[in-house]
């Protein structure tokens, strides 16, 4: 395990392993619960179509597309770090970020509306992993903005550099995680039947 | 030993062997009262001779810790103790505490002591492994604050290193949960939903942390690997620990009157609960792998490779057997408990304080390491008790299966009592095992002696030094 | 193979993984805790009524006799004796019968066999530890135990 400094065409998977050990466990856990939403949804079909009827469709495809570009902001930003071209690649993260933002926005008001329809974890089974599910993958839409927060604001201080970027893949990575997490909990909650 | 301050961990170490032996004596008593139900009736029953096992149990492997954090901390922060007088005042006083609470479970009946010790001001007690007087309990917090103080002080001083930031944390985490031991409301649910975040936050959370880091140091020391890898494992171990541990307590909500919802979240990150203890398995074996020197004491290595593996067995397999929702709603509260208890606790927190004492008990009397003899000693105890308890562990998960079909998952469940009388052999059984494990213990104990009287003889502690060349030079 | 895998990231993941999941946590907690009263029979525990002071003494009688060191409730103590969060349904839902049990307990024992000990309670002490009991056993636990035998 030596630690090397190397450029980044040479080196794979990109970032820091230790986040690559986080994703995997973090997939993990998102694995085992969209395979329960599964075995729980064949023991009550009708009650899960039912419900989920009375999701926002529309609302979850304009997050669908924010966290997609959101996730090609940083792409562009590690583009333009990699040409150096420092303050860009601090514009793509700001961008990226409020991508993240509008996602939060969105999905809060989402909430709202069902929580003031008294819905809670305790309502049905159908609720309790729709709640149960968005709400965790919520949380991870602010540990990402906040990593990239961070990111950002190293990038604006001077911290990478073309050569040296280690910490914005690694940021990039798990920011591209809570979208590909997004890109299969959307399908399977708000639309398969 | 390189600092001074650090002999303030020999008494922490003797007095947490001895209460060590006190525990086994009384699990034995257990074992007997499990198949001879009259053993020692009225004089001790059950729940007295359970209460000193488990007390014992807890006291036992606080000291260790604080031992242990007494050893360690002056040599990762390169300075000697804040305070070693403050050290030695609080085993007193923490020994004290805990031999009157003893005394006081054995000599008065409970509910005499509660009234002693005015348990009404401020009901705490009577409650699984919380069954200590309120004042001890307020004993411990003192100690334990004094106890922080005295390391974060030492730590604030000194070099931060991952090995002790991280010790520090735990030990911060484990007095603050402790908090929750005072909060005793009559709603049944309320009380048993916050005892847990003593009880699972302490063994499932913050003591792994502790773990963890008596674990790094010993394979540092040992292996001679390099810092920042083990840190490195350190942290990425605990980090899984406690990201399917915090949750993980739903696994302890889904019969008590907690919303339903618990057995999902409990059963999806209880699950992964055994990751935490698999990558402990594979980081220790490939530190002592890696290592780049052979380090005298092996016995100290057998250990920290023993507690690697009994942890992940018991805490990690055992744990995943009941943890599932649909699972645990027949073997909840059966003897599957009882063993997964048993080999998890041995497994992590035993073993990991035996391995920091075999480490560090001949270092605080003046040598590297102890004789062979002694050694050879130290390896048989080490089997003998991991043997008896993987056994011990076996005979209880056999007596739970069968109780649980006899009495659960089936239609026509029979009594409790008459499913115990069913399924006595297991019990004796365990009981056998379980005289092996006292016998493995005193092993253990003899060695020290043996150690003390080799030393006295000037035996050197390797008889060959040719296996003491680099394997991977 | 060149590889980057440093301390400052596994800690990073650390620190941030804990908070990430200590809030998650809290969050589940305050649920719970809004969801509780529909489960916990908290409205029988009001202090101001006969049956909530009767609880609230069964429940010290409960802990100052250390009965979870040979039971369990709702799953919970020992093993060494019966399961009695469901005792109150087992004996029939009667309180009477759980009376009767506790006092029959000889002083001495059972030779060769598990006894309870035998406690001395008045009449009134033995009224509160069975509306205690009465109490757990109408705790909503999700249909816990699968049958009476507990």
């Amino acid at each position: 395990m030596t630690a090397t400094i190397a450029t980044h065409q040479d080196r794979y998977p990109p970032g820091d392993l230790a986040i690559w050990i986080f994703i995997l466990a973090e997939l993990a856990v998102f694995a085992i619960f969209f395979a329960a939403y599964a075995f729980a949804r064949m023991g009550d079909v009708a009650l899960f179509d039912h419900y989920q009827a009375t999701l926002d469709k529309d609302a979850a495809l304009l997050n669908s597309l924010a966290l997609i570009t959101g996730s090609y902001c940083v792409v562009r930003a590690l583009a333009a770090m990699r040409e150096d071209h420092r303050a860009a690649s601090v514009r793509w993260l700001i961008a990226a970020l409020g991508m993240g933002t509008l996602f939060l926005v969105v999905k809060s008001l989402e909430y709202a509306h069902h929580l003031a329809a008294g819905v809670r974890l305790s309502t049905n089974t159908f609720y309790m992993f729709y709640l149960s599910l968005t709400f965790f993958h919520f949380m991870h839409v602010i540990m990402g903005m906040v990593i990239l927060a961070a990111v950002a604001w190293k990038a604006h201080r001077g911290g990478y550099s073309a050569r040296e970027h280690t910490g914005m893949e690694t940021g990039g990575v798990y920011w591209h995680m809570v979208d590909l997490v997004w890109l299969i909990l959307f399908p399977l909650v708000y639309v398969m039947r | 030993m390189k600092y001074r301050s650090q002999a303030v961990a020999r008494p922490y170490f003797i007095a947490a062997i001895g209460l060590f032996l006190a525990q086994i004596v009384f699990g034995v008593i257990l074992g007997i009262q499990y198949v001879v139900g009259d053993f020692l009736f009225p004089e001790i029953p059950f729940n007295v001779a359970r209460m000193v096992h488990t007390n014992t149990l807890i006291v036992w492997i606080l000291m260790g810790f604080m031992g242990a954090a007494y050893y360690l901390i002056p040599e990762e922060t390169e300075r000697e103790l804040y305070s070693p007088l403050l050290a030695h005042v609080m085993f007193w006083v923490f020994l004290a505490a805990a031999a009157l609470t003893v005394a006081g479970y054995l000599i008065v009946p409970y509910a005499r002591l509660a009234e002693l010790t005015g348990n009404d001001i401020l009901p705490t007690m009577g409650r699984e492994f919380l069954e200590q007087p309120t004042i001890t309990k307020v004993g411990i917090v003192i100690v334990a604050l004094a106890f922080l103080f005295n390391i974060g002080m030492t730590v604030l001083k000194g070099r931060k290193t991952a090995v002790s930031l991280v010790m520090l944390i735990g030990l911060l985490g484990l007095a603050l949960l402790f908090l929750f031991s005072f909060y005793n409301p009559t709603n049944l649910v309320l009380d048993k939903y916050y005892w847990w975040w003593v009880v699972h936050l302490w063994v499932e959370g913050v003591w792994e942390l502790i773990l963890g880091s008596m674990l790094a140091f010993v394979l540092i020391k040992t292996t001679g690997v390099d810092r920042e890898v083990v840190e490195k494992w350190l942290y990425v171990i605990i980090a899984m620990a406690l990201i399917t541990g915090l949750v993980g307590t739903g696994h302890h909500y889904f019969w008590i009157g907690a919303p339903e919802y618990w057995q999902w979240w409990g059963s999806i990150f209880s699950a992964l609960e055994p990751l935490p203890f698999f990558m402990m398995t594979v980081f220790a074996f490939n530190m002592v792998n890696q290592r780049r020197r052979n380090h005298p004491n092996r016995a100290a290595v057998l250990w920290a490779l023993g507690t690697s593996v009994l942890a992940f067995i018991g805490a990690g397999v055992w744990g995943f057997l009941h943890t599932l929702a649909p699972v645990n709603f027949y073997t909840h509260g059966s003897q599957i408990t009882a063993a997964h208890g048993h080999m998890a606790f041995f497994g992590a927190y035993v073993l990991i304080n035996i391995t920091m004492i075999s480490y560090a008990m001949p270092l605080l009397n003046g040598r590297e390491a102890n004789s062979m003899r002694s050694q050879v000693l130290e390896m048989w105890s080490f089997w003998l008790m991991s043997v008896s308890m993987v056994f011990i562990t076996l005979f209880l998960t056999g007596a739970g299966i069968l109780q649980v079909f006899l009495q659960r998952f089936t239609d026509t469940p029979l009594p409790f009592m008459v499913v115990q009388e069913k399924i006595a052999l297991f019990y004796w059984l365990r009981l056998i095992s379980g005289l092996v494990f006292l016998g493995g213990l005193v092993v253990y104990i003899t060695s020290f002696f043996v150690a003390a009287r080799d030393a006295r003889q000037g035996i050197a502690p390797v008889a060959k030094d040719a296996e003491l060349a680099p394997v991977n030079p | 193979m060149a590889q980057v895998f440093t301390k400052s990231m596994a800690r990073n993941i650390f620190y941030g993984g804990s908070v990430f999941f200590v809030l998650l946590f809290l969050a589940l907690t305050l649920d719970t805790s809004l969801t509780l009263p529909e489960r916990d029979q908290r409205h029988q525990l009001d202090p101001s009524t006969e049956v909530g002071q009767r609880i609230a003494e069964g429940k010290r009688l409960w802990e100052h006799n250390n009965c979870i060191g040979c039971h369990t409730l709702l799953g919970e103590g020992a093993y060494f004796a019966p399961e009695l969060g469901n005792v109150y349904t087992r004996f029939g839902n009667n309180k009477e019968a759980i009376k009767a049990f506790i006092q029959s307990r000889p002083a001495y024992g059972i030779p060769g066999r598990r006894s309870m000990p035998r406690f001395n309670f008045s009449d009134a002490e033995l009224d509160a530890i069975a509306e205690f009991l009465k109490y757990s056993s109408e705790i909503n636990t999700a249909g816990w135990p699968p049958n009476k035998q507990g």
